[in-house]
């Protein structure tokens, strides 16, 4: 982690970049459709990853920060004409605050406890929407006609290819620093971080507003490519565990690991869906994240990079 | 002056009180040890005097008191704490481990990296390797390492022989004759292994259940038939 950033890196990102801009040439709309319902995944997956990922406190109530950050723009746009240059920001900076919230039972509870407690947020949240001012949520059905930002898939797909881009780097260049570092540490040992002299109340605060700020942009963005927001579609169970099984099929702890997992799930169901369109997918792909977590803990990311060893290691 | 000087110390988790009016100094330029066996509360005073326990009494650095500050203040006054081995970073390298105890002395990053390789060479050769895999002698290495990153004044090392061989207890008992002599370092370290605790301190306290029962020179204590009969058997 503490090695250093090179051209190598660089041009890695670019090349894998460009590769993905080059897409839209190549595939259906369908397909595009499908990849930018993967990017906007791998955005949440990332900002799971720097909040459970590296901590190790384990939210099962993610979508609530994404619901706060998409329920904000929604709102703000549709019922106040407010524009999206400024409701989107302000949706970021709510889900950042909302973030702080999520922040408090984590003083005093890890693991299981605070899973439970975050899931709680969730589903709280998800009831509140529906009776707190339904004049404003749309209660159950939600708001429908809020106003997208880009027309048609493909750009569609480099608004989201763009952020996911930008959010991945910034991500990766913040954990290359050594406070990257000590956030892996205190997934590992809380304690010695601590007895290491580090403020861990500060350093996980950080951790927080960040997978919250990257929440609430992915979210925010979300909403105005749909251009439709309902409760029961995004305080849900299963796109909770979307989430968490791509960061972690993926490989925790990293960057490339929950974008790979996001790509990797979505195209999985997505492939599916002519074999099984009901909900039996998520039997085969609950299956495949078991098998694949049983072999290797530290998923996708350690299995490619272990066979690139194997390779490398055979040619030299 | 005592450079740390321990008053009437408590220790509770929750309403379990671990520790009891436990008193003793440590000088500057000491070698001391706490023996004791399992649940003695040896692990529950390094917490305490790092401020991650609840306490009552005093704990005084300097004449400065640091009862009621965070670790982290604490280690940015000089206290460095080597917890046992298996409180590392276990996914982490050797080189981030240690960084992971530089982040409060930034300015002697370069120093003391260079000064915890020239104590302990073979962690300059397996920087990149994860701590998981290592023997558990590196792994105290590294956690002595990581708490000199922190540039203390006092070093704390909690059992730094457990399961270790007699080889390696002897190597890490000469790293920190080494520090204490040739840098003036004050440690306090706790232990179970008596002999370890006896060739390197100045000063032995012995605690049981909580309670500071016997202190004295090396020499003292092994003239008593009370001690010579509990951890000895004879």
């Amino acid at each position: 982690m503490s090695t250093q950033i090179t051209w190598k890196h660089l041009a890695l990102w670019a090349l894998f970049l460009g590769g993905m801009a080059l897409l839209p040439m190549l595939v259906g709309k369908g397909t595009l459709r499908t990849i930018i319902f993967a990017n906007y995944l791998a955005i949440f997956a990332m900002s799971w990853d720097v909040l459970s990922g590296r901590t190790g406190y384990i939210s099962f109530g993610h979508p609530f920060l994404i619901g706060i950050g998409a329920y904000t723009t929604a709102i703000l746009s549709y019922r106040f004409d407010v524009p999206v240059g400024i409701s989107i920001p302000v949706a970021v900076i709510v889900t950042m605050a909302a973030g702080t919230l999520f922040f408090l039972p984590a003083l005093r509870i890890k693991g299981t406890y605070f899973a439970l407690v975050t899931l709680a947020f969730m589903e709280l949240m998800y009831q509140l929407v529906q009776v707190i001012r339904p004049d404003l949520t749309g209660g159950t059905r939600g708001i429908s006609g809020v106003q997208t930002l880009t027309r048609g898939a493909v750009n569609g797909y480099y608004l989201s290819l763009a952020l996911m881009g930008v959010i991945a780097i910034s991500l990766w260049a913040m954990m290359k620093t050594r406070l990257g570092t000590a956030l892996s540490a205190i997934g590992m040992n809380e304690e010695a971080v601590e007895g290491s002299g580090l403020n861990t109340t500060k350093l996980k605060l950080f951790a927080f507003m960040v997978g919250a700020g990257v929440a609430g942009i992915g979210g925010a963005f979300y909403v105005h490519y749909l251009g439709s927001i309902a409760p029961r579609a995004l305080f849900d169970i299963n796109f909770l565990f979307t989430i968490i099984v791509a960061a972690l099929i993926g490989g925790a702890s990293t960057i490339i690991g929950p974008m790979a997992g996001a790509f990797f799930l979505t195209f999985l169901l997505e492939y599916l869906r002519p074999f099984l369109p009901g909900a039996e997918r998520y039997f085969i792909y609950g299956s495949i994240a078991l098998i694949l977590y049983m072999y290797e803990p530290k998923g996708l990311y350690e299995i490619l990079r272990k066979a690139r060893e194997r390779l490398t290691g055979a040619n030299a | 002056m005592a450079l740390l000087e321990i008053d009437n110390l408590s220790a509770f988790y929750g309403r379990a009180q671990s520790l009891h009016n436990v008193s003793f100094n440590v000088g500057k330029g000491e070698i001391v040890a706490v023996i004791g066996t399992n649940g003695a509360g040896k692990s529950t005073l390094m917490d305490s005097i790092m401020g991650m326990v609840k306490n009552t009494g005093a704990i005084r650095l300097e004449g400065q008191d640091l009862i009621g500050f965070d670790s982290s203040e604490i280690v940015k006054r000089g206290v460095g704490y080597a917890p046992e081995r298996a409180h590392l970073f276990p996914f982490m390298t050797v080189e981030d481990n240690l960084l992971v105890g530089g982040y409060t002395a930034r300015d002697d990053i370069g120093r003391n990296l260079a000064h915890v390789h020239e104590l302990f060479p073979v962690l300059k050769q397996r920087a990149t390797q994860e701590t998981a895999t290592q023997s558990g002698g590196e792994r105290q290495m590294v956690s002595v390492g990581r708490a000199l990153m922190t540039s203390p004044r006092l070093l704390l090392v909690d059992e730094p022989t457990i399961g270790l061989s007699p080889k390696v207890c002897s190597e890490i008992a000469a790293t920190l004759k080494r520090l204490n002599e040739e840098d003036g370092l004050t440690i306090l370290i706790t232990e179970q292994n008596i002999n370890f605790a006896m060739s390197l301190a100045t000063r032995v306290h012995v605690l049981e259940t909580g309670h500071l029962r016997i202190s004295g020179t090396p020499q003292e204590l092994a003239a008593d038939d009370a001690l010579n009969k509990a951890y000895f058997g004879g």
